[in-house]
Parts: C-alpha cells; structure tokens; sequence
C-alpha cells in the first residue's frame, strides 16, 4: 500500500471538515474523490501532500509516517510527491522552463541532466515549442499542460490532482483528461484525482470514493458506483 | 445620461489639472523670464555653480542611501509580519507604523534630546559621548538615520499587503519541492516585486522631497535650498530654477515607474474567497527573530517616542504647548479634515476614471496624479504662491482655500490610487444593472458605487487626513498669516521655545493623528 491514511480528522474553528476517515491506496492506482463542494476532498488531498496536518490520525506514504495527531512529521518537500493544482499556478515570473526546471534544481540534479529531463516531459506533454513561453503568453489548456509537466518531471511516487480540468472548456477537458491517462499508465504513477464532475471520476479512475460532509460514504470501482449512485 | 458623466468627470481633471498642473507650469514659465525678458540666467546660475551640483549630489544620495536601506529592512520585516509565527507580530506591525503618523522632522527632534550635545546621551556618558553622537546625528548619518526610520513602515505596509495578495497555491506548488525559505526567496519574493518596487520608489520620491529633517539636522539638499531661496531671499526665480532638478529626477523616477511597474500583472492577486494563509514556521531560529525585531523596534520607534514623552512629562509643559498652539491644533485638525474630503471626491473620480478607464485621459491624469505627489512639496508650494498671489486672486491666496489646493495637489494620487484599487472589487454589472432600470449617473454614483465603496472611501479619507495633518512641505510655504497648523508651529517654536514645550506639542501632534484612528476603531468595535 502506497498510501495509507489512518481514522484521520481535522476541523477549522470546531467545524469538523474530515470525519474519521480511513482510505488504502495500492501503487499505481487511479483514486478519483468524489464529492460536492465543502465536502473535506481538497482538505484530504492537501493532507497527503503536507499542506495541511490532520488533527487526530495517521498519514503513512510508502511506509514511512507522514503526519501523527497534529504532528508534521515529514515536510511537503519530502514526501515526493507532485501536484497539480485547481487555478493555473504556474509562476508567473518564470518561463515553463523554469517552471519545471525548479523542482529538479531543488533535488541538485547536474544541469545537463535537468535539460533532458525537461525536454523530454515537454515532448510527452506535447509543449515542447512552448519551452521558453512565459504562461501569460499560454492559453489555460498549455499553462494545465506545463503544470503537468511541472508535476510529473521528478518523478513522483504520487500525483496529486485538485480539479485540474475545471476551468478549462469541455473540448479541452475531454483532450487532457486523454492526457492525463497515457501519461499515468505510461510512467505507472499512483494518482489520486479530486472531482465534482462524475463524468470526469468515471472516465478517469480505477476506484472511487465518494466523499460527503467530511465522511467517506462509499468506495467502490466506476461500475459499482455508478450503480450506486 | 452619458452626458452628465463625461461632463462631470472632464470637471474634475480640469479642477485637479487647474490646481496642480496650473502652478508648476506658470512657475517653470516665469522662471524663463529675467526683467521682462527671456533669459535662461536662472538655469545658467545653477547648471554653473558647484554647490548646486553638490546639493544634487548630497539629494541623490541620501534618496538612494533612504530607499535601499528601507528596502533592505523592510521587505524582511513586512514578510515577518505577514509569513510567519513570529510572537507579538501584529502588535511589533502597529509599533513600526507609528513614525508614518507623525512628521518626520518629530523624530529628528527626539533623537536630538537623545543624542545632542547636551542630550541624554551627553547627561549619562559625558560631554565627549555627546560631541560624538552629535556629529553622527548632524550631518548625513543622522539625516539617513532618521528618514530610514521615518520611511520603513511605507515599505512594510506595501510588502504585507502584496503578501497577502500571492495565491497560495503558488506557493504550495513550491512547498512540494522545496523548503520555505527557497520558495519564499524563489517564487514569493519575486511575485511582489513590483510592491516592493512600489514601495522604494515612494520612499525614494519623500526623501527627495523631504524639507523638515535635513533643515533641522543641517544636511544641504535642493528642497532645503528651494525653502531658502524661497523664504529667506523671496527670490522666486531662484527658488524655481533650484526646484528644477527635482522635478526632472521626479520625471525620470515615473518613467522607470512607468517601465518596471506598469508591466507587471498581477496574476499572483487572488479574488473571492480566500484560503487561510500557510505561515511559514521560524522553528528554532524564532527567539533570534524576536530580539533582533525587538531590538529594531525599540531603537526606532520606542527610543524617540519615550523621550518626547519624557520630555514633556510635565503639566505646566502641556499647559504652555497648549496656550501657545490651541489655535494651531484646531486649525491643522480642519484643514486636514476639509483637505482630506476634498481627496476624497477627487479620489472617488479620479480613480473611477482611471480604473474603469472612463475616459481617453486616464493614463495622463494618473501620470500627472503621481508626479505631483511625487514632486517635493516645496517646489508645488511656490507655483502655489506665484500662481495665486496676485491682487486678484488675493482672496484665494490669503485664506485656507490655498492650503487645500496644496493638499490636493499633492496628496490626490493617493485617493486615486486608493479608489482605483477598491472599484474592481465592484462589478461593472452593479452599475449597469441600475443604468438597465433607468438610473441616471448621479443616482448610480450615490445609490449604488458609494455604498458599495465606501470602506475604500473611509481609508482613503483616513490616509489622506494623515497626510495632510502631517504636512509641513506645502504648508511651511503657503500659509497665509495666522494660518499655521501644528506642525508649522512647532517647526517655528522650535528655534526659541524650552525643549519641554517642543515635546510637549510633539506628542500633542502624535496624539491628535491617533484621534481619528481612535474613532474609527470605536466605531468598528461597536457599530458592527
């Protein structure tokens, strides 16, 4: 088990946002949560990434525990993991070079080797022409496209993803979300995907959780909750 | 309908254009006349001489020496303030903001107490110590020192702030790579570049501007000199023809403003609903940042405070500052008052033309906006005084109206800028929503964008009332007889009054900038 999140709860001013939830996550799984506005999904997933410290629980990623009642234990920068987030966050002030280049230089690897690197995700995300464009000359679908790249280039155990595709066109969304699952089956990374849109968790995920009020309400591969549902 | 709008909106640059534009042009005009004639004479004698040069020089370097230094004490500061756990850093943010609520020149009195030749350095360490901190304190050195204090809070206001604006997702897609201090010197610094651009770019326009604390601490610069000309020799052609160089460096300010800022979007700003701001934990380094930020916070502003308070801990003192300033008080509180309305409608209407580009003229009346505010506040007070003392225009020029022209001269590009920046928070369907059911332009300006700006409104008359009441610049020169306001007064007592009066009316003015920061916060705690 790649993840492995253990009767975790986390509340902001007394409300409770995460209700004792428990989850397993095998590696190279495609986890897509489920679930309406304000229901704790994002909260879950910036768990994971280290964003945010579950107040009771265990987090453990790849064995090794993470966070444990309240306590931070391994920082966001050492639970290789990737992320790509809901609003186009790529920085501004570098080009989609050095939007990838940053987190190859954090991990010191030789310049040249970093070049590789870079050309060759920008290849499989098909930006390759867009290597020194700054984003604000990238329309939403190459910035998503560059914060992919940005994403995936060292390597990580686990991509994380919160509503990527919501504020781009349904056109776009169809062409990414293609994308987004050659690249996963094409570099076996465990992905874990948080949506509102159904069609989006059906197309995308291995198994479901459908999450409500901070709770897990069911889990289930697409067939299963589609028939639940 | 439209009509209205435009015609009112061409009525308000054509009153701002009249009052600020009006003196600086017939000033520089009438500088190029020499008995009747046109004559460069004025521009030769300054190009000519070598104290000129030095002045500009002396100016120069102490903006720059003033900018960086805040800058460099600032920036790291304001991210303290607003990044991280440091203990007590909304109460350390209040203290360090408290040398921008009173004059300059304020904090140049108290640390003469402190450190003049007979102050209490000299009373506790002896006359040598004191001969020693003097010579620091009169010169450079203490003039730098003074105006870095005066000045830092601008560069910590607008750093916080810009702070606050980064989307933090941004940073968070750093945090998965690498450690704060990268992400904040990688990707959070750069993204409020143009805050801290911003912010050396006010503070280096002040200091150029700045007449109270070098005159008292004795360090030559041009708007000392352009006071002199001014006021010791009446010569208004000299005074004109030194205030040149000051206007140019000004001009050029806002042209590098103009390329570096003007370029840079803001994609950083996030709107709507905001997540709770990640803070970035000092962990073991937090008593370190504690002392340090203690120990800056005590040496400039608790040090120059206390003394002023020690000073005049006396009732007689405050009894005599009274009897001599009761008038000034009063007056410097309607002035500003009045000053600080009048920027507010300017605001309001300027900074809705340059925000919903109302008009073809915005980016030119913002420009001019901000180069007065830029321009030192000398240089506007003498095309003021050419301008308007004439036989004709005596009655403006003899009365409060021409303090305000000063302060809306000046002091406009703040409420514009300050408008400017709350109109995008109202959607431009608010007003079209009401313009669909009929409203004419003043009925959708008073029932539908005043109600919905007017916390912008409130801050930009507080700010603007500040300002104001701490302006000496314009008003030193201007003000018509028993016109003067608190810090004119104190500036004039300074010279032949006991150091327990001068004090006294510093914490006086100290005290009555407070007095409307106080109302409002009353107002806050028990209206909402």
């Amino acid at each position: 088990m790649i993840v492995k999140i253990e009767n975790v709860t986390k509340a902001y001013n007394k409300t409770p946002v995460i209700r004792g939830v428990s989850l397993g996550i095998e590696k190279g799984e495609r986890i897509v949560i489920l679930g309406p506005s304000g229901c704790g999904k994002t909260t879950l997933l910036r768990m994971v990434a280290g964003f945010i410290h579950p107040d009771k629980g265990k987090l453990v990623i790849e064995g090794k525990t993470v966070a444990d009642n309240g306590k931070c234990i391994i920082e966001p920068e050492g639970r290789q993991v990737g992320m790509v987030f809901q609003d186009l966050t790529l920085w501004p002030h570098m080009s989609s070079y050095k939007n990838i280049e940053f987190g190859l230089k954090a991990k010191k690897i030789p310049k040249t080797e970093i070049r590789e690197q870079i050309d060759s995700i920008l290849e499989k995300v098909q930006m390759i022409q867009f290597r020194n464009a700054y984003p604000g000359d990238l329309s939403g679908g190459q910035q998503q496209r560059i914060a992919l790249a940005r994403a995936l280039v060292t390597r990580p155990k686990i991509l994380l993803m919160d509503e990527p595709l919501s504020s781009l066109d349904t056109d776009l969304r169809g062409v990414l979300m293609r994308e987004i699952l050659r690249l996963q089956e094409e570099l076996t990374i465990t992905m874990i995907y948080v949506t509102h849109d159904r069609e989006e968790a059906f197309s995308l995920a291995t198994r479901i959780v459908v999450m409500k009020e901070g709770e897990i309400q069911k889990t289930g591969t697409v067939s299963q909750i589609k028939e639940w549902l | 309908m439209k009509m209205a709008k435009r015609v009112t909106l061409y009525i308000t640059i054509f009153l701002f254009a009249g009052i600020g534009l009006a003196p600086v042009v017939v000033m520089f005009f009438k500088s190029l006349f020499v008995d009747g004639g046109f004559s460069l004479e004025n521009y030769g004698v300054l190009f000519q001489s070598n104290r000129e040069w030095t002045l500009l020089f002396n100016t120069l370097v102490l903006a720059g020496a003033t900018t960086f230094i805040t800058v460099l004490l600032g920036v790291p500061l304001g991210t303290l303030f607003a990044k991280t756990d440091l203990p007590f850093r909304r109460f350390f943010a209040v203290l360090f903001i408290i040398p921008l609520l009173i004059p300059s020149y304020i904090l140049a009195v108290a640390w003469f107490y402190c450190m003049g030749r007979s102050g209490i350095v000299a009373s506790l360490l002896g006359e040598t110590a004191g001969i020693v901190t003097s010579n620091f304190l009169f010169g450079f050195a203490g003039t730098l020192f003074v105006m870095v204090s005066a000045l830092l809070p601008i560069v910590i206001i607008l750093t916080m702030t810009y702070l606050r604006m980064v989307n933090q997702d941004m940073e968070e897609a750093g945090r998965i790579y690498s450690s704060w201090p990268v992400v904040l010197r990688k990707i959070t610094l750069p993204l409020i570049s143009p805050g801290i651009a911003l912010g050396a770019l006010i503070t280096f326009v002040l200091t150029l501007g700045e007449f109270g604390v070098p005159s008292f601490l004795r360090f030559d610069v041009y708007s000392v000199e352009s006071f002199t000309m001014f006021s010791a020799f009446y010569d208004f052609s000299s005074a004109t023809a030194t205030a040149l160089p000051l206007g140019i460096i000004t001009i050029v300010v806002l042209i590098i403003e103009r390329l570096f800022l003007r370029k840079k979007t803001f994609v950083s700003r996030t709107m709507g609903l905001e997540k709770k701001k990640a803070v970035v934990p000092l962990g073991k380094y937090k008593p370190y940042f504690l002392i340090g930020v203690s120990i800056l916070v005590f040496i400039l502003v608790v040090v120059p405070l206390c003394v002023l308070l020690c000073k005049s801990l006396s009732l007689s003192a405050y009894v005599e500052a009274f009897a001599r300033s009761a008038g000034s008080i009063m007056r410097s509180l309607l002035y500003a008052s009045i000053g600080a309305s009048c920027l507010v409608i300017f605001g309001f209407l300027l900074g809705y033309i340059l925000d919903r580009k109302a008009l073809r003229l915005h980016y030119a009346v913002d420009s001019l906006a901000v180069f007065l505010f830029a321009l030192p506040g000398a240089v506007i007070g003498i095309g003021l005084s050419n301008l308007w003392n004439t036989s004709g225009t005596n009655f403006i020029y003899a009365s409060i109206p021409i303090i305000i022209f000063g302060y809306i001269a000046q002091y406009t590009a703040l409420g514009e800028r300050i408008m400017a920046a709350t109109f995008p928070h109202v959607s431009h369907s608010m007003e079209e929503a009401a313009q669909i059911a009929g409203a004419g332009w003043y009925r959708r300006v008073f029932k539908v964008l005043v109600p919905l700006v007017k916390r912008g409104m409130i801050a930009t008359w507080l700010i603007c009332f500040i300002f104001c009441l701490r302006d000496i610049g314009i008003t030193m020169m201007i003000y018509p007889p028993a016109h003067d306001t608190l810090p004119v007064r104190t500036f004039t007592l300074m010279a032949n009054s006991p150091d327990n009066i001068i004090s006294a009316l510093c914490v006086i003015m100290v005290m009555i900038t407070l007095l409307p920061l106080c109302g409002l916060g009353l107002v806050r705690k028990y209206v909402t």
